[in-house]
């Protein structure tokens, strides 16, 4: 190929400053850009990505860590940082209608989070391994739920539930909450688990292993990534959930989210920064023991997996 | 047609299998039988009135193309699949309600099928520990199969960070430590490169001799069956063809189907006429016909491609025959010569390179030549 033959460089782009010009970088023949090739200037990491991280670093950071700060002020600005105090995460904890509604949303959370797991775990186990047509069709129904907007569910359940004469209390805010999270529970281990190579059941049983041997010894280790993952996720979706809940809800506690909703309306206070603070810090509490958890059993191999690690 | 087919084979696989059990008398040397077993999947026959005897301490390869029922046949001896009529033996012992579990033989699968969170110790004394072993004997007889595979060093080892070559050892070891009776191997080797597949072949039969464990092997690669078994089930469609050592199996097809799968055969068209053949390109030759052949059935004439020699090699006493080169292409040891006789009627000729100038330059395409075989090595078949 001729110098230059299929784009004109320009004089001042020979040799010298080609890298300069990042558009031609690119376009450049390797042969001429090769001289001059530097560490992290290369082809394959542009500029443009870095910038693109720290904006989205800055975005989604930035805001939550404005609340933690203003959580600690002193004064009830939002505006002016003026001195460290606990104040807010005092009136946070002896305002009785808020501390039981962090308890009731956690109740609730967990609930789900237990409940939807093993249906969820259960039906993916059903839909992996029976062939069957009603199998084929409830996949395609399983999604009905991840597709269904939120608003839609909430009024729905309420109709519901006022049909068929269910009191509103923390116990319909979990069915509801159950009902919606069931389905990406199943996706989630549904996916690992078909993903799972039939050969190695059947080695398990080959080796002498009964079928519930076989289920807790092979299957149940390699779906728990899978398993902790989607928890994890159904914990988070519940706890912090207002659309749902707002239809379901009782009278009194309410979960956290509805009651700041009607907290707020009479005026937003740096309480709220406290509120928020501490829910994150929950959230982050039990992603912590997700992570924590198969290394203190002693199982490496499924933290790598849960937070996407290779193992050399 | 394919009726007629089936019921033919039939004849021919129960007639083998006759003389054996009526000789084998009670379960003393047999590891495994098959009686009239007939396995289906909804309308498909996989396996069909299959009789079968394994003996003791043989390695037994299961050989034919994909589809034709050698998997489903595994898969019944080892309790995966059950027949729909007929009744399989282990040690002379009728399993059709054991569950795979309780059954004394391990399986090897194509896949390897490696526990992938245990490493290569926890997959090899898997078994064991589900046999509830006292522990001083588990580590024992792991150490033991892991040296026997030559993994000595990577007990420690996840299998991910394992090559194919030793996720294979794992899976034999696996299965070799519980001590079988019969062990099962599904295309064990399927997945590897040639020449590491070579070796293991190498590998694999030197173990077996070692372990004395019968070895009931499936195949779809004739050479690996050739090269390591003590006899050979040729499968297709779901009934066996033949059963016999590699010898018999390769000079001594007794069907159409066997003598084209196993290794390259030439098959011409050609009628019984006389004590003989008419091939179908004019020439009379002298063959062992098959019993009851009658004058003027069209049959095939099988000759192997290494028995077929040209101009200057032929000898005395063949039969020989005119034909144009078409092709000739070199292989190393050996030259692979296309010879057409008629339109549409080749057959291949193979040349030992013994002398180096030959091969480069002794055949010309388009140049005639004059191929010729000893009669006894022109198989008739129907």
């Amino acid at each position: 190929m001729g110098e230059g033959a299929e784009f004109d460089v320009g004089p001042s782009a020979n040799r010298g400053d080609l890298v300069s010009t990042e558009g031609w970088a690119e376009r450049v023949p390797l042969a001429r850009r090769r001289p001059r090739r530097r560490r992290g200037r290369d082809f394959d990491r542009p500029v443009f990505l870095r910038v693109f991280f720290i904006v989205f670093m800055f975005f989604t950071f930035a805001p939550i860590v404005i609340v933690a700060l203003f959580s600690f002020n002193s004064t009830p600005s939002l505006q002016n940082f003026t001195g460290f105090s606990t104040q807010w995460y005092d009136e946070f904890f002896s305002n009785v209608g808020l501390r039981e509604s962090l308890v009731a949303s956690i109740e609730i959370a967990l609930v789900t989070m237990v409940v939807a797991t093993v249906l969820g775990t259960t039906l993916a186990f059903g839909l992996v391994r029976a062939r069957s047509r009603l199998a084929q069709s409830s996949n395609v129904l399983m999604l009905i739920p991840l597709v269904t907007p939120e608003i839609v569910a909430g009024t729905s359940a309420l109709l519901l539930f006022a049909q068929i004469g269910i009191d509103l209390s923390l116990l319909t805010i979990m069915i509801a909450h159950i009902t919606f999270s069931i389905s990406f529970v199943t996706v989630i281990v549904r996916a690992r688990l078909s993903a799972l190579n039939r050969e190695v059941e059947e080695a398990a049983l080959d080796l002498g292993a009964t079928r519930m041997q076989t289920l807790r010894l092979i299957v149940l280790p390699a779906l728990w990534p899978a398993i902790i993952a989607s928890a994890l996720l159904i914990f988070a979706l519940s706890f912090d959930d207002f659309v749902i809940s707002f239809f379901t809800t009782g009278e009194s506690p309410t979960p956290l989210p509805v009651q700041i909703y009607s907290s707020i309306r009479f005026g937003v206070t740096p309480t709220i920064n406290a509120i928020g603070t501490s829910m994150l810090v929950i959230s982050f509490l039990i992603l912590a023991v997700a992570v924590a958890l198969p290394r203190l059993l002693g199982r490496r191999e499924e933290e790598n997996v849960l937070i996407g690690r290779e193992t050399a | 047609m394919t009726a007629n087919q089936t019921t033919a084979a039939n004849q021919t696989s129960t007639e083998t299998a006759t003389p054996e059990t009526t000789r084998g008398d009670g379960a003393g040397d047999e590891a495994i039988r098959f009686e009239d077993v007939t396995k289906r999947f909804g309308p498909t026959v996989a396996v069909e009135d299959l009789n079968l005897r394994v003996r003791r301490g043989e390695f037994f390869s299961l050989l034919g193309p994909s589809g034709c029922g050698k998997t489903t046949t595994l898969r019944m001896v080892a309790g995966f699949e059950q027949p729909s009529a007929g009744s399989v033996y282990l040690d002379g012992e009728h399993v059709e309600d054991v569950p795979p579990y309780r059954r004394n033989v391990n399986t090897v699968f194509q896949s390897y099928a490696l526990f992938e969170h245990l490493d290569v110790e926890g997959n090899v004394a898997f078994g064991l520990k589900r046999r509830k072993v006292p522990d001083d004997e588990i580590r024992s007889r792991v150490a033991e199969a892991i040296e026997l595979v030559q993994l000595t060093g990577r007990e420690h080892s996840k299998p991910r960070q394992l090559s194919g070559g030793q996720m294979q050892r794992v899976a034999l070891a696996r299965a070799l430590v519980n001590r079988p009776s019969v062990l099962l191997l599904d295309e064990p080797l399927g997945s590897l490169d040639l020449k590491l597949r070579k070796q293991m072949q190498v590998e694999l039969k030197e173990i077996q001799r070692e372990v004395g464990i019968t070895f009931l092997y499936v195949t779809h690669d004739q050479e690996e069956a050739l090269a390591m078994s003590d006899r050979i089930a040729v499968m297709d469609e779901g009934v066996v063809q033949q059963i016999g050592p590699p010898e018999e199996i390769y000079e001594t097809p007794r069907k159409t189907f066997v003598a084209g799968f196993i290794g390259v055969s030439n098959l011409l068209p050609a009628t019984v006429e006389g004590d003989g053949v008419r091939l179908s390109t004019g020439q009379l030759s002298r063959a062992a016909l098959p019993e009851g052949s009658q004058q003027g059935a069209s049959v095939h004439c099988s000759v192997r491609p290494e028995k077929i020699f040209l101009d200057d090699l032929i000898e005395d006493g063949m039969v020989s025959v005119e034909g144009t080169i078409v092709e000739r292409i070199y292989l190393g040891t050996t030259t692979q010569v296309i010879i057409e006789l008629a339109p549409g009627v080749r057959v291949i000729s193979l040349e030992q390179n013994t002398d180096r100038s030959r091969a480069d330059d002794r055949w010309e395409i388009g140049q005639r030549v004059r191929l010729g075989w000893h009669p006894e090595h022109a198989l008739v078949l129907r």
